[in-house]
């Protein structure tokens, strides 16, 4: 009786656990997805009606001009090009250095690790400068080159410590086994640690894939070469182009009349709903791409004993 | 045992695999980032031919309806095709650009402009500061000459001496007076610059043409509905703004009216909507000072009793009234300008902005619209024209490949043709005639094609021009280099189209005529002259100079204190907090320095206007 | 056995019984073969994280940028000096370092919380909930803070919907000031930050949950342990180690909020208490001609970050036994 009644006694607040979390995150990720939404039923309504602050809740009069108009911006495919080459390269190249060097870090026998590692950590906390950082790309000729997408992010402190910390929680054993075997600390890499360790590293591609297809900012200072614009500077762009007509009238200054033409165009606010949502919907494919990787687990324990 | 080797195994040939992929991945990349830095990148460096293939257009029927002087040009007076970089601050268009504009440039110059506009690429100073600090500008550089730029641009060695250059071009030499008053600026006997805005004009002439860049622009039909009141001074608009709203309650939608909307955006040195109102009494801020245009009064703008100061008052007394849109606090440009266009709100300080967002044709046939209404005492700001330019200008970079060509395509900008031609987005110049307008009884009109491209907004060119938009193909560059008020020594008439009788006399809706019975004038401008209500600031050859660097950082803070303290009173609950604020604000400004950046500024203030006397004396004798 | 698999990497425990004669010899060539390994990813380090730092020289000149550095003044620690010349500077630095600090402070604090929804996310069995939970709390992250704002905006302004719902339901009779009060501005901002960065920021959390021995759980089980004893003894311990990490790696980022969330909501009125140190950088357009002065502030905070950074790591060593990096 005992034995039936604690384990009835378990499901209770098993069960209201369960309700209360299912709930607390069924209401979080309203709060979440509920901005998202109105992004996307504003762009795909009567831009005026937008602009008032009307579409709330539902869209009205539907139309999908504010897409049209980014389809038909120049150089779109190739910034799209760039985009993906960028991601997948840099990308690639990046997870492949933070697992190795997030590894490397673990391994004692590397001469002078804590030093080597702190000297890389350290750079997450000082930056130099915009233009010593620009004359030091121009110098080693990265300006206007597809290579300042990839080659300056390859080596990424956050990354390196997450790998790190993350193949320290391996339990010791497997490595130890592969040494016995006469395992060099390439095999060990390669063959040990690489395969245990995919959660740690579908995050830190989610991670860098995230960050080089997001980044614009390295585009507008160090390339003025259009064929190797990316896909966020280009709609980056696009957007300034709508600012900056405010920006043109409030500099001019005794030519008022001949600016009132110009007034009357599309509000800038809908053209960033747009933009937004166009950058936003391939992230939203990358998860369930990596879901597999998180899935739970991993049987380690096979090594033990 | 068995399991440790069965990692080895399982995943042997998958992992070989890999490894290869990766090796191969590695060392490529490693190679191309050392070979990067000794290949030669294009783009980077100025003014190289980007493709070698000469284009022998014939050159006929893309100029035809320009008079052509029957002299070489295209691509027999210039046998390789350039891809010129052209940095432009002004230009609101990034890349190469296109259009009809830019094929009769290409026609003329056998050339394409790559324009690299910082407007567009975003980041402000960042692409000046990084392309500078590299040493190369660009080929052709649009920038603005104040704050010591054009001499830093010169010690830097990132423009060329272009003295002879613009000696041998008539149509530059016609304002020389203007290119060395800019020159002057730097060191040494040498020009490098030409300015824009320049005119032939008196500088006592306003030069924004029909309506000015300030006024009290009222709800025609709101004002007239409240029975037209007569507005002594600027405190009388208020209980004007209270009956106004009160006959118009509601926009076009349905949404509460309010007479004042305001916006932060814009606030520079100070808050930038409490400084409108002083321009209607002739006053213009340079720094924390407002000078009048005739140099008889100089303020400091914290002071308790200057213009400021009370114009913060007139809103919040507004505010007290309830006249003061409550969303003014958070809202951006954008957002307000909806409810321009919804009606909502009832007053404007600039033409621009009331006139722009509500004056649609519907609209004036209703009779609904934003026209200048009259503050018996007030004296609106005008800018004259400055014969010496205004302080952007253009210049060739010191790299540049084919300075004579660059220098051709300056003088060309500076001529009729040119000037024609380059209806720059916020000029309103007439465009190619034959195109867009044509001589009929001695007298400029617009052709049907003129109407639709210049008053609608677009149309489609003709085959001849190449097809496409007219409104996409106008000049990206942006640049006005002549004032479009003056007259066009071809047809002895003004070169901006607004100004035409054949145009001024097409404006007969219901709101125009309501406006011009009541004020007896045919224009803004011609009420403001008939009645003394106009101040001029003549147009002179001042620009502001190089500040140090520790007042530009005084500055900062200052008006970082001034623009928080000046929203705050406005939204004051009561006097009282006012007042405190008012002091509050006083002493701490003070207290970071205010007074040494305010003694720049009226020195500055002072300098100008001894430039716009002598600019007066000059024009004169 | 019940907290194996969490040994700690602390160094070969086999060296001295089983290796063979020539191990030391071998080992000082594995050791020089693992550094030369690792060269050139640092030589990438040393090209675009130190060898720009040169750059740091600007500080001490009037730097403006056409110019080279030896056209240009040497003004030694003058921009140092700037910002602390006297009382009224030194009174709004305060203020704006007290706002850097509470922000700092409220976001460490919070900073937990990641690691909570990481585990009780992880409590949820139904797989397409869990699919959807967490790819859809990671959109917000994604919203840059100006298209925030505009949602913001339109919910909490004057005539926003919350203010037009409220005044509907008669709960007030004229509108709350959300967006322009300087009432509870941290408080707001924290719960910007908590909503944009939560879902985000647990990924790696649950990375580290999925690494976790599912035969731990299995004998927990048999044991006895109940699903919250199971929270706290075996998926706990496993986030500890990422999260001591990152936090202290934060607590290094105290000076360091950012820029874009604070810019977009920050307006006159509650100006007092959102003006972080970068914000208050940027309003008062430091970034103007010259850059010397931005230079300066960016070497000060530098040197604060790595400081913190060397204090927490030994403080870590202290209270853990053992340092962070």
């Amino acid at each position: 009786m005992d034995h039936i009644k604690k384990r009835l006694k378990l499901s209770k607040t098993d069960v209201t656990f369960s309700v209360l979390n299912y709930l607390c995150f069924a209401i979080f990720t309203i709060i979440c997805i509920y901005p998202f939404y109105y992004l996307i039923i504003n762009t795909i309504s009567a831009n005026d009606l937008s602009a008032k602050g009307m579409i709330n809740f539902l869209p009205q009069q539907l139309h999908i001009d504010n897409y049209i108009e980014v389809l038909k911006l120049k150089g779109l495919p190739n910034a799209l090009g760039i985009s993906v080459a960028r991601t997948v390269i840099g990308t690639t190249l990046t997870v492949f250095a933070s697992a190795f060097l997030g590894f490397m870090f673990t391994q004692p026998k590397l001469w002078g690790r804590k030093f080597w590692y702190r000297i890389i950590v350290i750079t997450m906390y000082f930056n130099a400068g915009l233009i010593p950082l620009y004359l030091t790309m121009k110098n080693l000729g990265l300006t206007n080159s597809f290579w300042v997408y990839i080659l300056p992010y390859v080596v990424q402190p956050f990354n390196i410590i997450l790998v790190k910390t993350y193949v320290e929680s391996l339990p010791i054993s497997l490595q130890e086994a592969a040494e016995i075997d006469g395992a060099s600390f390439i095999t060990v890499f390669w063959k040990i640690i690489l395969p245990t360790s995919k959660p740690i590293l579908a995050t830190i591609t989610i991670f860098s894939a995230v960050i080089q297809w997001n980044s614009f900012y390295d585009t507008l200072i160090y390339v003025t070469d259009q064929k190797l614009y990316s896909l966020q500077y280009l709609l980056y762009t696009y957007i300034n182009q709508a600012n900056s007509l405010a920006t043109l009238i409030k500099n001019s200054s005794g030519t008022a009349m001949n600016l009132m033409g110009l007034a009357t165009q599309q509000t800038p606010t809908s053209i960033r709903m747009t933009v937004t949502v166009i950058v936003v919907l391939p992230i939203l494919f990358i998860y369930p791409i990596f879901q597999p990787y998180f899935a739970k687990g991993i049987m380690i324990g096979s090594v033990k004993g | 045992m068995n399991r440790r080797k069965g990692y080895e195994n399982g995943g042997k040939s998958g992992m070989k695999k890999k490894l290869k992929l990766l090796c191969v991945l590695l060392s490529v990349t490693l190679m191309s980032g050392t070979f990067a830095g000794c290949a030669a990148t294009t783009t980077e460096t100025t003014g190289k031919t980007t493709a070698a293939t000469e284009s022998i257009k014939t050159d006929s029927t893309e100029t035809a309806a320009t008079t052509t002087k029957s002299e070489l040009t295209g691509a027999e007076k210039y046998p390789k095709f350039l891809t010129v970089d052209l940095f432009d601050g002004l230009a609101n268009y990034q890349g190469i650009a296109t259009g009809w504009f830019a094929d009769v440039v290409k026609e003329k110059f056998n050339m394409e402009l790559n324009i690299i506009a910082p407007n567009v690429a975003g980041g402000g100073e960042t692409l000046y500061q990084t392309r500078s600090a590299a040493g190369n500008l660009g080929d052709l550089i649009i920038t603005g000459a104040d704050g010591g730029r054009l001499q830093d641009m010169v010690t830097a060695g990132l423009l060329l001496d272009s003295t002879s250059l613009f000696a041998a071009r008539t149509n530059i030499s016609k304002y020389q007076s203007a290119v060395d008053s800019l020159n002057k600026m730097v060191d040494g006997d040498s020009i490098y610059a030409v300015p824009s805005s320049v005119s032939e004009l008196s500088p006592t002439t306003p030069s924004e043409g029909l309506d000015l860049t300030f006024g009290p622009y009222l709800r025609w039909d709101a004002y007239t509905a409240a029975g037209s009141p007569k507005i002594g001074t600027l405190e009388d608009l208020l209980p004007v703004f209270a009956a106004m709203q009160k006959a118009v309650p509601v926009s076009d939608t349905g949404v509460k009216t309010y007479p004042i909307s305001l916006f932060k955006d814009w606030d520079g040195n100070m808050m930038c909507l409490a400084k409108q109102p002083a321009c209607f009494y002739g006053f213009d801020e340079l720094g924390f000072v407002f000078a009048k245009a005739d140099g008889s009064e100089y303020q400091s703008i914290v002071d308790s009793d200057s213009f400021y100061t009370r114009v913060l008052k007139f809103y919040f007394n507004a505010n007290q009234m309830g006249l003061v849109d409550p969303e003014s606090t958070t809202q951006n440009y954008d957002t307000m300008f909806t409810k321009y266009q919804d009606g909502q709100i009832l007053y404007a300080p600039w033409p621009w902005l009331g006139q722009a967002a509500y004056n649609t044709t519907e609209n004036k046939a209703a009779g609904k619209g934003f026209m200048l209404a009259s503050i018996d005492d007030m004296k609106v700001f005008s800018y004259g024209c400055a014969p010496a330019g205004n302080r952007q200008c253009i210049s060739i970079g010191a790299a540049a490949e084919d300075s004579e060509r660059l220098a051709d395509f300056i003088d060309w900008l500076y001529s009729p043709e040119g000037i024609m031609m380059s209806c720059a987005q916020t000029m309103a110049s007439c465009g190619p005639e034959g195109l867009t307008w044509e001589m009929k009884d001695g007298q400029p009109v617009l052709t049907a094609f003129g109407e639709e491209a210049l008053v609608n907004g677009d149309a489609t060119m003709p085959a001849e021009w190449g097809g496409g938009s007219w409104k996409d193909g106008i000049s990206q560059l942006n640049y006005p280099a002549v004032l479009s008020l003056d007259i066009n020594p071809e047809t002895g008439f003004t070169y901006n189209f607004k100004l035409w009788d054949s145009v001024l006399a097409a404006n007969t809706t219901p709101l125009d005529t309501a406006w011009q019975t009541a004020m007896k004038a045919k224009t803004t401008l011609e009420y403001l002259q008939n009645n003394n209500q106009i101040m001029v600031a003549p147009g002179c050859a001042f620009i502001a100079p190089a500040e140090d660097t520790e007042i530009a950082t005084l500055r900062g803070q200052c008006k970082a204190i001034i623009i928080e303290y000046s929203w705050k009173m406005v939204f004051a609950a009561d006097q009282a907090e006012f007042d405190s604020l008012l002091k509050e604000m006083q002493t701490t400004v003070k207290g970071l320095g205010y007074d040494k950046v305010l003694a720049v500024d009226m020195q500055n203030a002072k300098d100008q206007q001894t430039s716009r006397e002598e600019s007066v004396a000059a024009a004169k004798g | 056995m019940a907290a194996g698999g969490y040994n700690m990497f602390k160094g070969n425990s086999f060296e001295t019984h089983i290796m063979p004669e020539n191990y030391t010899e071998k080992k000082k060539k594995t050791s020089k073969l693992m550094f030369l390994s690792i060269v050139p990813f640092l030589i990438l380090s040393v090209a675009f994280s130190y060898f720009p730092l040169h750059g740091w020289l600007y500080a001490f000149y009037d730097y403006i940028p056409p110019l080279k550095l030896s056209q240009c003044d040497f003004v030694g620690f003058k921009w140092f000096n700037l910002l602390f010349s006297n009382s009224t500077q030194v009174g709004q630095l305060m203020k704006v370092m007290r706002n850097t600090f509470a922000m700092s402070g409220l976001t460490l604090a919070t900073s937990v919380l990641p690691v909570g929804l990481a585990i009780l996310l992880s409590e949820i069995k139904c797989k397409w909930f869990k699919k959807v939970v967490q790819t859809m709390t990671t959109l917000p992250n994604f919203i840059s803070w100006v298209m925030v704002f505009s949602v913001a905006f339109s919910l909490f302004s004057s005539t926003g919907m919350v203010n037009s719902f409220m005044q509907n339901m008669g709960w007030i009779t004229s509108p709350t000031k959300f967006l322009d009060s300087d009432a509870n501005v941290w408080l707001s901002m924290i719960l910007w930050s908590i909503w944009k960065g939560l879902g985000w920021g647990s990924i790696m959390y649950l990375a580290a949950i999925s690494g976790i021995d599912q035969e731990l759980y299995e004998a927990a089980r048999v044991d006895g342990a109940s699903r919250f004893n199971l929270m706290r003894h075996i998926t706990l311990p496993a986030l500890l180690p990422t999260f001591f990490v990152l936090l202290m790696l934060a607590i290094a980022n105290f000076l360091n909020n950012g820029l874009d969330q604070f810019y977009v909501f920050q307006n006159s009125f509650n100006k007092e208490h959102i003006q972080v140190l970068d914000l208050y950088v940027y309003n008062v357009g430091i970034t103007g001609r010259s850059p010397s002065l931005a230079t300066a502030i960016g070497m000060m905070k530098s040197i604060v970050s790595v400081t913190l950074l060397v204090i927490v790591n030994f403080a870590s060593k202290k209270t853990r036994g053992e340092t962070i990096i």
